[in-house]
């Protein structure tokens, strides 16, 4: 009997930790469960009532590492969180209302760790890479994972400074392939809207200061890198914020032709990635 | 013994007829046993009753079964039993003793070395000519791929490349229609290169009641030898495709041994592996995958490396002809929603030169995305509405789309596609697909390879392990890794896929190739095929195989070599609107080519007015035009014959035209192998030899029993024949019965103290 009781208490106490165990190993090789992390301007941002409904296709956020002070110190560390998660939100609103792609209404947020969670996240956005610091180790897995078929859109950055700091990240990622300017005939530019006359976008900021600029980023550029194949797997917004504009799109306050040229960019962008 | 006992020999009973000569009816001998039957009862029953009788119970039963036989026996003997049997009249029949003198007739295979040919005259030399001339007319023969006559056995060479039994036989019954022939004796190893008798040959034989005696030669296994029996290829393949080369051999005299089969083509080796032989004298196949390689006709030598001590070695190398097409095959993908399969199923085949790939996709609401398409108008208004736009593709893909996108005409088009036009389709599953997409009551359900369930959300966003099944491991769509073994670990060693979709059961006759076993538990089949009218078409039940090319490094291209293969598997078979073929592409020591040509029109419906030609190229510039006439059993079939003078490649181009408009062309080879027949089955064909003797009446002999023939021949219908009557009530048996019957009643009465 004394035996019995053993064997039952010990039961007790393997039973559950294999299962912990058992379903910890099967996290290691399923896709990692949606989570909000802090913003930099958000904390306890309201889900929506559908967020935990699995869906064919979500935007992952990057999160990476920054540089402190790229232009003063007191910038840094969490510059991956910038509009997080609102404007993440109403862009995904907007791509699941303006297209047929049955849209999660949560973002993801993807580590470049060396994990493979990042793969199962074809598609991702990140915010001011002119401030991204890639080890040597990150920028492999990402160039990994662009060469496998995913796909990244950077925005908001501005100016000289943050460029260079951005193509110095893109140089360790493909060091032997350059950055082009996107030619307004690419298809990533009709695939939905025929998107010949675009425009600057700016940020919250022209609300304030009525420039369409930050630093010395006078002019809008949409650049990409392009795969062997002749596909943009990098899409670059440069002296632009379309995060912003996604961001405030509900505010009447925000022009609503800067909106409206952020979301028919991101229909077209991602469109252009789930058929090229 | 046989004879002694019964008199005649058995060949009298097999042919001959039971007659009673006696002139009282039959009925009376029934009668009659049935009186003496009785008679005997009551006596036998009286003398028991008697006091003391040890004749009692089981005793009497058998006494009465004793003299009850013996009486039957001596009465029926009084109704003069008799064989009526037909004999051929002596010297007024002619018997063809057919010699067969192809090269395997040269084999030293028997007793003491000698050559079969050898051997083969040895035993007509050695009386049996001589006991045959005695009756009959005797014509000598010599067989090769035809028949010729000879005086005498001196004219046999044995160096003839083939042999064709049937043939031969042809001639000998053409002949009799003249000729008196009695019969037919055959020595012969049995060795035929043209696939043996056929059942016309045999049926016309009979007809003539011509007994076919056939005496074997040559030893019935090789001690050491491996054979290549036949070898299964497709004739046509796309360019650079994956196909299967099923290899069936047996050997003698390597039980458990390895060997290296090799597939080249020229000196480039296209497939190498080591098999284990099985047992002596047992087939078994090998499917060997290998790559097509490019445009133009492969020749393709298949072949066991000899092993030591091995007798032949020309029968381990056969040679198919594979003609890759330079044909694009276009597919149509429909999808309903941007979503992941669609952008990694197009990334996946966009290296295949072979696929053209056409995509439609519905971006939003009301807009649609083309890609791939040959015009900028082409399919501006969506999914075709015409039979020669939609029949303009060799397959179609539906993916996240629901069936009621297809208006009704549209339906019934897409199973014409598959029906009539002979095209593939594959189902892929999606939240919008199958069953939750309301496939199972749009009018192309019967496309579906599974019976789809009637409930909706069949699509779930659950990940999936796949496994490959039985039929999964042979099949080239699935076929990853060249080794079989390596292949299905390879499979269990993919990442899981995303989603997957209930598809049902399996309908009868539908292949499951791949099962999923989703993460929440359970297996449901994931990869199903089947085919359809002059088509086919697949359903693999998920849209999450994306993960297969973004969970695995980049070098690893299992979600490529899936696609492109489950592609090719869609459109390779799909027929263009001429299509011609041939039963043999290679000839062995023939020159018989029967050309085909199926004839469509631009909607694929047969062409049973079209003039249709074939240009024949040859070697040493043979140039020639055959007109194919159509065939009256089949409507748009069109066939021609035709003798390939010499040895070496041909090549075929059918040209269909009804009146001014062209209707179709296709191409297609051929070659002319001479000195390779001989070289396989030359051990003796005891089967046919034996099949060929018991179906027309005649039969089989050993070379040491061939000179009972001399009498057995002549009981036989056919030729100048008598009916003649056989006693049989003084045949040794009957006495025989007779006094064992008597003596058995003797030895049991002693036994039972009677006497």
């Amino acid at each position: 009997m004394l035996k019995v009781r053993l064997s039952k208490a010990r039961l007790r106490v393997v039973l559950p930790v294999f299962f912990v165990a058992l379903s910890g190993w099967g996290l290691l090789h399923a896709q990692r469960p949606f989570k909000e992390f802090r913003g930099q301007e958000y904390e306890n941002f309201p889900l929506p009532p559908d967020w935990n409904q699995p869906a064919e296709w979500t935007r992952a956020r990057l999160r990476y590492n920054s540089f402190r002070g790229v232009h003063t110190f007191g910038d840094g560390l969490m510059q991956w969180t910038v509009d997080y998660p609102r404007s993440d939100r109403h862009f995904l609103q907007g791509i699941r209302r303006l297209s047929r792609i049955d849209v999660r209404s949560v973002e993801q947020v993807i580590d470049l760790d060396g994990d493979d969670d990042i793969y199962n996240w074809p598609a991702a956005y990140v915010v001011e890479p002119g401030h991204w610091n890639l080890t040597d180790e990150q920028a492999a897995q990402l160039r990994e994972y662009l060469l496998r078929g995913g796909f990244l859109m950077t925005d908001d950055f501005h100016g000289t400074i943050e460029w260079n700091n951005f193509n110095e990240g893109m140089k360790k990622v493909f060091p032997g392939r350059r950055i082009a300017d996107l030619d307004n005939k690419d298809p990533i530019f009709h695939v939905i809207y025929d998107l010949d006359d675009k425009f600057q976008v700016p940020g919250l900021q022209f609300l304030y200061t009525k420039s369409r600029y930050e630093y010395d980023g006078y002019e809008g550029k949409w650049r990409g890198v392009y795969d062997d194949h002749g596909r943009v797997m990098v899409a670059i917004c440069h002296n632009m914020d379309l995060g912003d504009a996604w961001e405030h799109s509900d505010n009447p306050a925000y022009p609503e032709r800067f909106a409206a040229l952020a979301y028919r960019i991101a229909v077209n962008y991602f469109v252009y990635d789930l058929t090229h | 013994m046989f004879e002694f006992l019964f008199k005649y020999p058995i060949s009298v009973f097999s042919r001959g007829t039971f007659v009673l000569l006696g002139g009282w009816p039959v009925w009376l001998l029934g009668l009659g046993i049935a009186g003496i039957a009785a008679g005997l009862w009551f006596l036998v029953r009286k003398r028991a009753s008697g006091k003391g009788s040890h004749v009692t119970g089981a005793r009497q039963v058998l006494v009465w079964l004793f003299q009850t036989l013996m009486a039957s026996l001596l009465l029926l003997m009084l109704w003069h039993p008799a064989l009526s049997v037909a004999t051929l009249r002596p010297q007024q029949n002619i018997v063809a003793v057919v010699v067969d003198d192809s090269a395997s007739m040269a084999q030293p295979d028997e007793s003491g070395g000698a050559t079969r040919k050898t051997a083969a005259a040895n035993v007509l030399n050695s009386g049996l000519l001589n006991a045959l001339r005695d009756k009959f007319q005797v014509r000598l023969y010599k067989m090769t791929d035809h028949l010729d006559r000879i005086d005498k056995l001196e004219q046999l060479d044995s160096t003839a490349t083939a042999t064709h039994v049937g043939d031969a036989l042809k001639q000998v019954v053409a002949d009799a229609a003249s000729l008196p022939i009695g019969a037919v004796v055959l020595a012969s190893d049995g060795a035929d290169n043209s696939g043996g008798v056929d059942l016309e040959t045999i049926s016309e034989i009979r007809r003539q009641r011509i007994p076919i005696h056939t005496i074997g030669f040559g030893r019935e296994a090789a001690e050491h030898d491996v054979e290549i029996s036949d070898v299964q290829t497709s004739a046509r393949a796309l360019p650079d495709s994956r196909l299967g080369a099923t290899v069936t051999f047996h050997q003698h005299g390597y039980s458990g041994q390895k060997a290296r089969l090799t597939l080249k083509d020229g000196p480039k080796i296209l497939a190498q592996r080591d098999v284990t032989l099985s047992k002596d004298g047992v087939e078994q196949s090998e499917a060997v995958p290998f790559n097509a390689g490019q445009v133009g006709v492969r020749s393709v030598e298949v072949s066991i490396a000899p092993l030591q001590g091995e007798e032949n070695v020309k029968n381990n190398v056969v040679t198919r002809l594979i003609n890759v097409d330079s044909r694009k095959p276009r597919i149509l993908y429909l999808e309903g929603e941007p979503r992941w399969e669609f952008k990694f199923l197009r990334r996946a085949v966009e290296d295949d030169r072979t696929i053209d790939l056409v995509t439609i996709l519905r971006t939003t609401q009301n807009k649609l995305y083309r890609q791939g398409v040959a015009s900028p108008d082409e399919l501006k208004d969506g999914f075709p509405t015409k039979v020669e736009e939609l029949f303009g593709f060799e397959g179609l893909i539906f993916g996240s789309v629901d069936a009621p996108y297809l208006t009704p005409s549209q339906q019934t088009l897409v199973k014409e596609f598959v029906d009539r036009r002979g095209g593939g389709v594959l189902f892929l599953g999606g939240k919008d697909a199958l069953a939750d997409g309301g496939w199972k009551q749009s009018l192309d359900v019967d496309l579906i390879p599974t019976v789809l369930p009637d409930r909706k959300g069949t699509f779930v966003r659950i990940g999936a392990n796949v496994e490959l099944t039985a039929a999964g491991r042979d099949s080239l769509i699935t076929r990853i890794e060249d080794d079989p073994a390596k292949n299905v670990d390879r499979f269990a060693k993919l990442p899981y896929v995303m989603n997957f979709q209930d598809p049902g059961q399996p309908k009868p006759g539908a292949v499951v190739l791949v099962d999923a076993k989703p993460m929440n538990g359970g297996r449901i089949p994931l990869l199903v095929t089947q085919n359809f009218g002059r088509g086919r078409t697949a359903v693999f039940a998920t849209g999450g195989s994306w993960r297969w090319q973004m969970l695995q490094p980049l070098a690893d291209k299992s979600h490529e070599m899936f696609y492109q293969q489950m592609l090719r598997w869609l459109v390779a078979d799909t027929p263009r609107r001429v299509i011609t073929s041939t039963p043999k592409q290679v000839l062995s020591d023939d020159s018989h080519v029967s050309l085909r040509a199926e004839v469509r029109d631009k909607t694929y419906l047969p062409a049973s007015d079209a003039t249709t030609e074939a240009h024949i190229l040859g070697p040493e510039g043979i140039a020639e035009k055959v007109e194919m006439r159509p065939d009256p059993l089949e409507n748009g079939v069109y066939t021609a014959d035709w003798t390939a003078p010499k040895a070496g490649s041909y090549l075929v181009e059918v040209v269909a035209n009804r009146g001014a408009e062209e209707l179709g062309r296709d191409t297609m080879t051929f070659r002319r192998e001479d000195g390779v027949a001989e070289n396989f089955h030359i051990q003796q064909n005891r089967e046919l030899l034996e099949k060929l003797s018991s179906e027309t009446g005649g039969k089989y002999y050993k070379p040491a029993d061939a000179q009972a023939l001399g009498k057995d021949i002549s009981y036989s219908e056919a030729g100048i024949t008598v009916r003649e009557t056989r006693d049989l009530w003084d045949m040794p048996i009957v006495f025989l019965i007779l006094l064992a019957l008597r003596s058995g009643e003797w030895v049991l009465r002693r036994k039972w103290g009677v006497i």
